[in-house]
């Protein structure tokens, strides 16, 4: 199967499209090592194209599953903005928030860090797929200098439609020199139709500027989600990216972290915790090209039923990156007899006085601690959610604000019955 | 309150208690002591209900039989276990565990549930009576707790449990004086003509701060001797070598004036 950009929203001229028409990428196979665990089949049943016209309601169940964040958001359904329930009043100062759409109109050029690929720089089919369609969602630019407290949030929402069972969308996150900020991805959705979502985000940091990142994947189980998160570090910048996976029958978060500048930070962690059929595929890859820049990789699984987690972990120090300290963990609890945890290190060295440590795990639940909490009155099947919860809290613990904490520890406890 | 008759319990085929008989009555403090595998954590956790132990003979308390009960139950029912070895559980907040054992057990019971807030008070208490700080609460339970704030911590949800009955298993060993000394005065002050008290140790020390009603002497599964306060002093002296290889004629139950079982 291939997928060609010709269809590409041929209705904007101005659109900086740079794939060129006769780029022909191939959809993924089995023997793609980042691919190894996807559905092939049912990525295939995924129809993208340009967004319908007509948007779906949003039933009030599926809106209630939006956290409630103190501050601005944009709210995309089925790839395109809703602008009736996004709120971009009153930004802090130093805060530009728009859409997607109005910059591609407004300023094509400004949006180079996201749209100009060539068709080598391309990761995947499905990213050319958002290249070509992803043409909403939001564009956030900090200026220099600025603090801000208020989380930025955006909102992928996903009803699939009959006509056009999958989406894309597009974020782009500029953070001015020195300035620090915090953007909340949440992507849900409803229905119970086949379908999925294919999102992108670009990040750039400037010099010493600051990012808190968190992702909340949470769609129903009869989706794909498909989320690509490409990051450029300047010199100084810090990312602090958290990822809770947990939704769909196949969702799918893939970090590529470039750390340009010297002394660049990016702490990235995550939770994926999968029951039913679900397979959870984290791909990371942090590539260091600059010197004395530190990295963290802290992953961990819960896997209950027939459920498969991925974790394909990369540290990339490239010539001349001495100085780099990165490390990588990726832990995982088995639940049930039938779940799966695969975990995969890629380490590739080119530098000198490098520090590369990584480490995995396999386990189950502590007979021993599962006794001791049943002889303080603990019931079984309570004491196991409290060891679950225990082991998830390493991840949840690292989001600073209460609400997503709260939001999360909701979703674990429900989960589990 | 505590009926225990010839009890046995073997793990993986082996034999450990071989008919263990022993009766508390309420508000009384029995201390068992015994050499290294005689069987006395065995009796702790026959009575706990841990798994992979195959059990027999019986074992009521108030009249209940722990034997049927899974170990939640038999929390329920008013038994405590102090661990000689408390499990460290990473990422579960200690004030959050007790709040969930305490209404776990209050659920059992159909007692209403206490809230968060009336709990704190409860819990501020608690670790009043075992001299620790109050942010002892907010980390993991025993995780990166040194060897006597986790004899604490086993004080401690005993003191917001309220058992009718504890079997603390060692919750003298590992401790210098100091913290032996606060364990002993929460133990202490948790005494009363409704609860009783099982203390398991190797070593008279601990009976010089708690002193026991009766002590027993358990080897090779059997209670062989039993008496009051007075019996530990002797072992300390003499050791149990009077009472290994079964020669029990020549054990000086019969020169002490506490009750024989």
């Amino acid at each position: 199967m291939t997928v060609t950009t010709t269809t590409a929203d041929s209705s904007n001229p101005s659109t900086p499209e740079r794939l060129e028409p006769t780029d022909v990428i191939d959809h993924p196979t089995k023997r793609d090592e980042a691919w190894r665990y996807a559905p092939h089949s049912e990525l295939g049943r995924l129809s993208f194209g340009p967004p319908v016209a007509s948007a779906p309601s949003v039933p009030a169940h599926v809106e209630a599953l939006i956290p409630a964040l103190d501050g601005p958001r944009i709210v995309v359904v089925n790839g395109v903005v809703d602008h009736v329930r996004s709120d971009v009043a009153d930004l802090p100062d130093g805060v530009r928030l728009s859409t997607l759409a109005d910059d591609v109109r407004l300023h094509p050029e400004q949006l180079d860090a996201h749209f100009d690929r060539s068709a080598d720089d391309v990761a995947d089919a499905f990213v050319a797929l958002n290249l070509a369609f992803g043409r909403d969602g939001a564009v956030i630019d900090v200026a220099p200098g600025h603090e801000i407290d208020a989380p930025i949030h955006i909102v992928d929402l996903v009803i699939p439609d009959e006509t056009r069972n999958a989406s894309c969308s597009g974020v782009v996150i500029h953070l001015g020199a020195g300035s620090s900020a915090t953007v909340v991805e949440t992507r849900i959705g409803g229905g119970c139709e086949f379908g999925g979502s294919n999102t992108r985000t670009t990040i750039t940091l400037d010099d010493n500027a600051t990012l808190d990142h968190i992702v909340l994947q949470d769609v129903p189980s009869t989706q794909i989600h498909l989320a690509s998160i490409e990051v450029t570090q300047g010199f100084g910048s810090v990312l602090r990216a958290r990822s809770f996976n947990l939704g769909a029958i196949y969702g799918r978060v893939a970090y590529d972290v470039h750390l340009a500048g010297e002394t660049a930070r990016a702490d990235l962690s995550g939770l994926y915790f999968g029951t039913g059929d679900q397979t959870l595929d984290q791909q990371i890859t942090v590539v260091h090209e600059a010197q004395n820049c530190t990295s963290r990789q802290t992953f961990r699984g819960i896997l209950d039923d027939a459920s498969t987690g991925v974790f394909n972990g990369g540290i990339d120090v490239r010539p001349g990156a001495d100085g780099t300290d990165a490390e990588q963990a990726n832990d995982n609890l088995l639940l049930s007899k039938r779940a799966e945890a695969n975990t995969q290190p890629r380490l590739e060295i080119l530098a000198d006085d490098v520090s590369c440590k990584h480490g995995a795990t396999v386990g189950q639940l502590d007979d021993e601690a599962l006794y001791y909490l049943r002889t303080r009155g603990v019931p079984a099947d309570e004491a196991r959610r409290l060891l679950i919860r225990g082991f998830a809290d390493q991840a949840v613990r690292a989001v600073d604000i209460e609400t997503l904490r709260t939001w999360i520890n909701d979703r674990l406890g429900h989960t589990d019955g | 309150m505590l009926h225990v008759e010839n009890l046995t319990a073997s793990i993986g085929g082996t034999p450990v208690l071989k008919g263990l008989d022993l009766s508390v009555g309420a508000g009384e403090v029995h201390a068992i002591m015994g050499p290294n595998g005689s069987g006395k954590s065995t009796f702790a956790h026959s009575l706990a209900g841990r798994d992979g132990y195959e059990i027999g003979g019986t074992a009521t308390l108030d009249g209940a039989d722990l034997l049927d009960m899974e170990p939640e139950a038999r929390a329920a029912a008013g038994l405590f276990i102090g661990f000689q070895y408390p499990v460290e559980i990473p990422g579960v907040n200690n004030m959050y565990f007790l709040r969930t054992a305490v209404n776990a057990v209050r659920r059992a019971r159909g007692e209403t549930e206490i809230g968060a807030r009336d709990f704190l008070a409860v819990a501020q208490e608690a670790t009043e009576l075992v001299e620790m700080k109050q942010d002892f609460l907010d980390r993991s339970v025993n995780a990166g707790f040194s060897g006597g704030e986790k004899k604490r911590n086993e004080i401690l949800q005993m003191a917001v449990l309220k058992p009718r009955l504890a079997v603390l298993d060692e919750t003298d060993s590992g401790l210098d004086i100091d913290a032996l000394q606060i364990i002993a005065s929460g133990v202490n002050a948790l005494r009363g003509p409704e609860r009783s008290v099982i203390m398991i140790t190797h070593y008279q020390r601990l009976l010089d701060y708690i002193k026991p009603d009766f002590v027993h002497v358990l080897v090779d599964g059997r209670i062989v001797a039993s008496g009051d306060h007075t019996l530990a002093l002797h072992l300390d002296d003499h050791g149990y070598a009077a009472y290994l290889n079964h020669e029990l004629d020549d054990a000086p139950e019969r020169s002490f004036s506490g009750a024989v079982l």
